[in-house]
This record gives C-alpha cells, structure tokens and sequence, in this order.
C-alpha cells in the first residue's frame, strides 16, 4: 500500500458503561478498496465500524479512546456532521425513512446540507440511484414511498441515501443479513463496484461474503483485532491459530 | 372405577391397532373429569365473553337512555334544537347553539394552546432530556393528568382567575386595543380562562401519546439520520416526527375528545351565561358545563329533555373524536404517504420526468461510480462549514425552547400542589379533619374562631360508593380484559375486536353522561335510589369497566406467547392457560390497571353530582344521598365561609395524596416491567 490510509485507527479502547468492548485496535483503512469485518457475534466488529463515524458516542454511556483519522486529520477535533457527511453508513437493517418518498430519501441528506436548487438535487439524486444500480428499477416512480420497495431494493435505497453525500469513505454494518440470496448477490456486486472509488469497510459475520467481497479482511475477536490482511492471504494462510480455527469453522 | 376399556381413548387419541401394543396407562376417573373440565372450560369462557358483552351493553344502554329521554325534547324542537339561542325555563324554550359554541370554541382553542407545548415536551422527553432525567421527568408529566378536574377547577378559580382578571385580559384589551376578539368586560371567569385551563388539563394527555409515538420510531431511523450527518434537531424532525405522525396526530385527537367532555372545571370557571359568546371574555357555557350546572335542578320535563338532549350531542361528538383518535393511533387510518401528499403520482410525470431528464443528461456518466465534480458539490462542501454553525444554533434553539415547553407545562401542577398545601396543609394534619362532619359555615371574627368541622362524611362516601363500584367493574373488567386477551388474539374474533375498541372509546365517554343515565334509570326504576351511595356506586363502577378492562388486556398481551405455548403444550386447557399461567404472570399489571381505575373513580366529580346527591352528614344507608370528597369540593369552590373553604382544600390535598399514592404504587408494581427501548 503506497498510499497513505483514507483513515487509520489507532490504540481504539471503546466501552458501554463499564464493559470494555474493544482493546487497543490499531487498523489503517486504505482508500478505494473493501475491507471486510469478520469475527464471532459479540467480537466488538460493530462498535469498530461505529467508531468510525462517532457514532458509537450517541448511545448514552458509550465511550471510546484513541485516535482515528481520516485523511490524517484527527476525527475528534472535527465537527461531528462533517464527520458523518464524509464518513457514510449503511445499517443491517434498511431503514428507508418510512413517510418520504424514494426522491425525498435520497435527497434528505442533500436538503441537510443546504442544497435547495430543484436542479442540484435531481442530478444528486439521480447519480446517487444510478450508482446504487437502483435507477433502472425506480425511474418511472420516485414519487411512490420509501417503504413500498422490497427488502433488497429498501438496502440498496439506503445505500443511495449514503451515496447521495458524496462520502469519501462507506461503512456497512451486514448489509446483507436480512436480505435473501438473490438481493444479496445485487448489493455484493455493488459492493465490489464501490470498492473501485471509496473507501469501503464491510461487517460480516458470512465468511464466504468477506471472500467474494474484500480485497483486505479483518478478524476480530473477544474484542481484539486479531489479524489483518489481504483476503486471500488470510484465508489461505492465516498466521494466527485463532484465525485459523475461526476460518475453519471450528468455532465461531 | 376402571371401565372396561372402549375400542379408542378418550379425548381423540388414535387408536393403537393390534393387540401387542400396550393400550395407555388409564388414570382413575379420567373420563368422567375430562368431561366435567370440558365443561368447565366452556362454562369459563362464556362467562368471560358475558362480561366482555356487558361492555356493549353499557354502550348500548349509555345511547339508548339518552336517547329515549332526549325524545320529548326533540319531539318539540326538532332541528331547530341545534340553531336555538335561549334557554328559557319558564318559557318553555330550549336551544343547543349556546352550548355548542362554547364547547367547540373552547376545546379548539385549548388545543391550539396545548399542542405546540405538548409537542415540545414529547420531543424533549424523548430526544433530548438526558438519559437519567427521562423517567423522573416523564413520571411527573403523566402526574399531571392524573390531577382530579374539580382540583384544576379550584385552583383555576383561586389562582388564575384573579391573575386573568387583573393583568392578563386587561393587557391583551390594552394590545388589541378593546376590540375583538377581547372586548367586553374583564371578569376572569369566561371562555378564555375555561379555554386556559383546558390547554393545562389536555397537555399531558397529549404530551404522552406523543412521546410514546416519539420513543416507538425504530432506532435504525435515527442512527440512519444521524449517520447522514443530521443534528439531534434534524434527526427528530426527519426520522422521529415523520414516521410518528400518525399517533401525535391520535394523541391530538384524544386530547381533543378529553377537552370537549371535561365538565367539572370548565363549569368552575367558564362564567355560566348561556348565551353564544361574542368575545373570548364572554361569559359562556359548554355542553358538559350547562349539564352538571343545571341537571340537578330540573325536574322531569321538558327541559331535563332538553339537557339530555345536550348530552346525546355530547356523546355524538365524543364518541366521533374518540373512535377517531383510536384508529389513528393504532395506525389503522393515516399509515405512510409520499410527500406527495394526496396527489397520486401514476407514470413518468412529477419528480419521474424531470429526473430522466437529468439521467439522460447524466448518461455519459457511468453507473459505475466515478466521483463526479459537479460544481455544486464544491460548493457545498465550502459553505459545509458556515452552514454547521447555523445549524448548531438551530439545534440550541430547539433544546432551550422545549426545555421551556416542560417548565410550562409542569408550571400548573407545581402551583396546584402549593397552593392545596399552603391553605389546606393545616387541614390534612389535623385527625380531627377525618372525621369531624362538615362545619356550620362561619368565618372568624375577633374574639371568636371557628370550628374547622372536617370531611369525615365525604370520604366515607368516597370509599363506600369506591366499594361499590369495584364489587361492579373489577369482576366484570378483569373477566372481559381476559376474554379480550386470551380469546380474542390473532384477529380471528370479531367480537373481542369490536369490544375491545368500544372499551377503549368508552374510556373518553364524559363521566356525567354515565352519572345521567345511571339516575334516570333509577329515577325510572327505583326512584328512591335515584339519589343514594347505591346510584353513586353504579356510577363510578360503570366509569372504572372499560379502564380496568383495558388496562387487564394491555397487562396480558404482554404475557409472552411462548409462555402460553409452553402451557398448551403441556396440555393445559385454554381456561386454565388463561386463568393460571397469564393471570399470574401478569398479576402486577392487572393491579395496576385496578388501580388506575380506582384512581379515576376517585377523582371523578361529574358522575357523583348528578347521582350521589351529597349530605353534610355520617351515612346512615346505602339508600340516601351521600357524602363524597369530589363533590364535597364542587359544593364550597365558591364559598364565602373561611371555614369551609380549608375544608375543600383539605379535600383537594387528600385528594392529590391518594392519586400520588395510587400512582406510586401502580410504578412499584410495574417497576420491572418498563425498562423501555433506552435499555436496548
């Protein structure tokens, strides 16, 4: 990796109450390409990615240490809705906001930031579906709501939604966990495709999806980040026992 | 008792064929108990669907009384009811648009008062107080609806009305300069004051259907607006009021129902002119108002027709609205529209046709995600910044302005439970009080006191015609709550349906049509009763049904259904799944909704005036009138006497100490239940 990191993470120590959930996590997320996120329910693989856009701070008693930087500037020190802006986020559960329509969700992100021109926000908006591969399906109503799409088409929508902010990094908590196979296949190619232009960063808990998807994968585990690396190194030749009986299925 | 054994089981086993298998194990005087508990479960679950049918009946028996004994009068005007002006006794001439006016007027008025407030307290209960306020905050405001009406009556008539008279109308005359809307002479006791002291009473209802509706949004809704960059503002108005509409709208609605039935402190302050109100300082009356002001001194005749009359209208309307608010909150009506708001958008015209306008412009960029520089993506992110700080600023606006909306809404009970403390605290301490019978009325004068008396008589009558009430609704509520639960899941039974709606919009019936009809029926039946604890009792026990009903279904649909499962599984019968494993599972619940019933009853003023009669005297039999403590306040509000006038503030405090104790105890008996979504 020539590149400097789109963000890099390091010495993370993030809590809920008094329950440590992540140790010293140190990871660099490199620019334009997917990593996933795998490792046993509870591993603290959610909390990483919600680390990642100060979101994890919302939750009443949560808090977390260390620093994260995007583009080397510290994610602190930045002001919290520049932060989101940039750093987008895709949940396990699509949740298209149920009163608004397929246009308005799209655009809601757009309006926050101040976009008021008609033309402004149907081009945004217009890319956004394109670029989730939504368009085609959508055109001929993007007046109907939110809601009236299925499940796949719901996920994609939000993915949309997060596009339509021209974030520089994307991150997805199991964008595909409640999604049938078909959906499923729609949002991991789209996946691969947003790979080539952000910085993607994919939860998991299906290994054969982290295979088909990421071009670098990291497990986790009790909290701690275990092992990361290229994908195909990592399943192929893990160095970490762990990794290994996890990869294997011997647990998990 | 072994019988010789018949060809197959009993109960529908399968028969084993074939002599080598042993038949089961048969247990003594199994059939003859198979049979008698299958009786026994019949004989259960028509008794429970009795008393969900006695929920109807008393539907049924509420319009058809009132309507009978509405006969007379609309016999004689007809039509012309809605549209009269006068009410003239003496005449013999009767008209509704007095009333009507000034309850629509008020109850508009009040809402429009009461939902920016109550919204504010919603969003602020739910969005932005910190997590360890929330409960004891969001505790405080549901108190303030459980305040009896009759104490929001004496307060408004002690407190607020001398403040409306002296500053608040004077001013509002000095800014509209005299004119309308304000003209007229300020007295204090007229719509606008009744109008404000509705806005108070209707607040909380509102403000916790609203926050409830709030708090129920998904929290994937919120984390999705917040992910996009939204502040906490932005968040609530984008992904918490929207999906919520349906039930703020629902909690409006109700309020609205609860503003055009509520009658005792409405009657306290409204002034009580019947004449249609030609200024906001109009002394008026309301349908409930003219009702408790004047059924207890007609009559039989035209006008107590005439009254009744009013009352039927009353209950049109009120069951309307309610029916209204239910549907609204359980989202049968009002569910998720586009923005397009009504306008049904079919094939490429709207927002479709201009954006394939604009894909087709786009179309040289590829689908496959180049990050485009339109120039309008730079200039966002350049005024990214200044943009943030108005936002921030709008944010703080939005905190400091529903923090405000809590301190105004919690302001009038702070104010009623100082002011019964100061004048009735001496009251409440003295043991005398508890037992002494109300006070030749005197005030002193030098060299001489008065004696105090007390409200002994009032709270016996409180707690026999209670008694009676309960021995009437917590069977008949408990039986049809468990019906509704237990026989009426998965939709498939009509009946626990409608009943269970009708429970439900019963709760928003106003108190005194149920006092109304509960007297005309003994008057028709057992005329000496028409005035006794018996008649009270009825009437209080016909106020607590549908509260206990619903409140035993809510408490037992909670009951997890593999809890029932299990039981079924283990071969229970149904009634014994019902009776024994979810009645017991759900016992706190049930007390609780108990006791909110009992709470209701004994802060109820309106069904007790025109049907206990009131005395001033120990009750000597359940057959004369009697003694209560809401009535007991209802008759001396206004009173010259000093001494009587610490007796009804006594009242109002022991009053406001029993619903405080009431509802301390109801949150200890549900305290493990309601760790809410914050624990999620």
């Amino acid at each position: 990796m020539a590149d400097p990191p789109k963000m890099a993470v390091a010495d993370l120590d993030a809590w809920y109450g008094a329950r440590q959930v992540l140790y010293e996590v140190s990871l660099a997320i490199p620019d334009r390409a997917v990593g996933a996120i795998i490792g046993p329910s509870g591993c603290g693989k959610s909390t990483f990615l919600r680390c990642l856009n100060r979101l994890h701070e919302e939750q009443p008693g949560a808090r977390a240490t260390g620093a994260i930087t995007l583009d080397g500037e510290d994610l602190q020190s930045k002001d919290l809705v520049t932060v989101r802006t940039r750093v987008g986020m895709v949940f396990q559960k699509a949740s298209p906001f149920p009163n608004l329509s397929i246009y308005e969700n799209v655009a809601a992100g757009l309006r926050l930031l101040g976009v008021r021109r008609r033309d402004e926000l149907d081009e945004g908006v217009v890319e956004a579906l394109q670029q989730a591969g939504l368009w085609a399906e959508v055109e001929a109503d993007v007046d109907a709501p939110g809601t009236s799409l299925s499940g796949g088409q719901q996920q994609r929508l939000c993915i949309a939604r997060a596009l339509a902010l021209q974030p520089e990094v994307l991150l997805m908590d199991e964008p595909c966990s409640a999604l049938d196979p078909i959906s499923t296949n729609k949002v991991e190619a789209l996946i691969t495709q947003l790979g080539r232009s952000y910085a993607v960063v994919v939860v998991t808990h299906n290994l054969a999806q982290a295979h088909r998807i990421a071009g670098y994968t990291a497990f986790f585990y009790l909290g701690k980040l275990v092992e990361v690396g290229p994908t195909a190194t990592l399943f192929d030749h893990p160095r970490e026992k762990l990794t290994e009986n996890y990869i294997t299925g011997r647990f998990g | 008792m072994e019988r010789p054994s018949p060809p197959a089981a009993e109960g529908g086993r399968p028969v084993t064929a074939g002599g080598s298998v042993p038949a089961p194990r048969r247990f003594p005087g199994r059939g003859r108990r198979a049979r008698w508990l299958a009786r026994l479960g019949i004989g259960v679950h028509l008794g429970l669907a009795a008393a969900a049918v006695a929920i109807l009946g008393v539907v049924v028996l509420l319009v058809s009384v009132l309507a009978v004994q509405a006969g007379p009068s609309f016999d004689r005007f007809g039509p012309a009811f809605l549209s009269g002006t006068t009410w003239d006794g003496v005449h013999a001439v009767f008209g509704a648009a007095p009333a009507i006016a000034g309850t629509v007027l008020t109850s508009l008025l009040a809402l429009a008062l009461a939902i920016p407030v109550a919204l504010g307290v919603a969003i602020f209960l739910s969005e932005i107080a910190p997590a360890w306020l929330r409960r004891p905050l969001t505790y405080v405001v549901d108190l303030s609806a459980a305040v009896p009406s009759v104490v929001y009556g004496f307060w408004a008539f002690i407190v607020l009305v001398p403040i409306m008279r002296s500053s608040v109308e004077p001013d509002l005359q000095a800014v509209a300069g005299g004119g309308y809307p304000f003209s007229g002479v300020p007295l204090g006791l007229d719509l606008f004051t009744a109008t404000i002291v509705l806005a108070v009473m209707v607040l909380p209802t509102i403000a916790a259907i609203s926050r409830e509706a709030l708090r129920a949004t998904p929290r994937a809704l919120r984390e999705s607006a917040m992910s996009l960059g939204a502040t906490r503002w932005e968040t609530t108005r984008l992904a918490v009021l929207g999906p919520a509409r349906s039930g703020i709208a629902g909690g409006v609605i109700l309020g609205l129902g609860r503003a055009l039935g509520e009658t005792i402190a409405v009657a306290m302050v409204i002034g009580n002119i019947y004449a249609v109100p030609t200024s906001l300082l109009s002394p008026s009356s309301t349908l409930a108002s003219q009702i408790a002001n004047s059924f207890g001194e007609v009559g039989p005749g035209l006008e107590e027709s005439a009254l009744v009359e009013l009352g039927l209208i009353l209950l049109a309307v009120t069951l309307l609205v309610n029916v209204l608010a239910r549907l609204l909150i359980w989202g049968v009506v009002g569910r998720t529209r586009g923005p397009g708001r009504g306008v049904a958008v079919v094939g490429p015209v709207g927002n479709s046709g201009r954006l394939r306008a604009v894909a087709g412009r786009l179309a040289d960029v590829s689908s496959a995600g180049a990050r485009g520089t339109a120039a309008w993506r730079l200039r966002v992110r350049a005024s990214l910044t200044g943009r943030v700080a108005r936002r921030r600023r709008r944010q703080l606006a939005l905190i400091l302005l529903t923090f405000g909306c809590l301190v105004l809404a919690v302001a009038p009970l702070a104010s009623v439970v100082a002011t019964a403390t100061v004048r009735g605290g001496a009251a409440v301490v003295d043991p005398g009080f508890y037992v002494s019978e109300a006070p030749v009325p005197c005030n002193p004068r030098p060299g001489a006191s008065c004696d105090l008396g007390g409200i002994g008589p009032a709270i016996e009558g409180t707690l026999v015609m209670l008694g009676l009430g309960s021995i009437l609704a917590v069977p008949t509520g408990l039986f049809a709550g468990i019906y509704l639960s237990e026989y009426g899941r998965a939709g498939e039974n009509r009946l626990a349906r409608v009943v269970s709606f009708f429970a439900e919009v019963m709760t928003g019936v106003p108190t005194i049509l149920v006092g109304v009809v509960v007297f005309l029926l003994f008057l028709r039946f057992d005329h000496g009763d028409a005035l006794s604890a018996i008649s009270g009792g009825l009437a209080l026990g016909l106020v607590m049904v549908p509260i206990v009903t619903r409140a035993t279904e809510e408490a037992l649909k909670v009951v997890p259904a593999s809890l029932r499962e299990a039981a079924f599984a283990l071969g229970f019968p149904r009634y014994r799944v019902a009776l024994r494993v979810v009645l017991g599972s759900a016992r706190s619940g049930v007390v609780t909704g108990i006791l909110l019933g009992l709470s209701r009853a004994a802060g109820d003023t309106a069904a007790l005036i025109v049907t206990a009669g009131g005395s001033g005297f120990w009750m000597r039999s359940l057959h004369q009138p009697t003694a209560a403590i809401t009535p007991f306040i209802f008759g001396n509000f206004g009173t010259a006497y000093a001494n009587l006038q610490e007796d009804a503030w006594g009242a109002a405090l022991v009053l406001l100490l029993i619903m405080l104790s009431i509802s301390v105890a109801a949150r200890y008996m549900t305290r493990g239940a309601e760790a809410g979504p914050e624990a999620a």
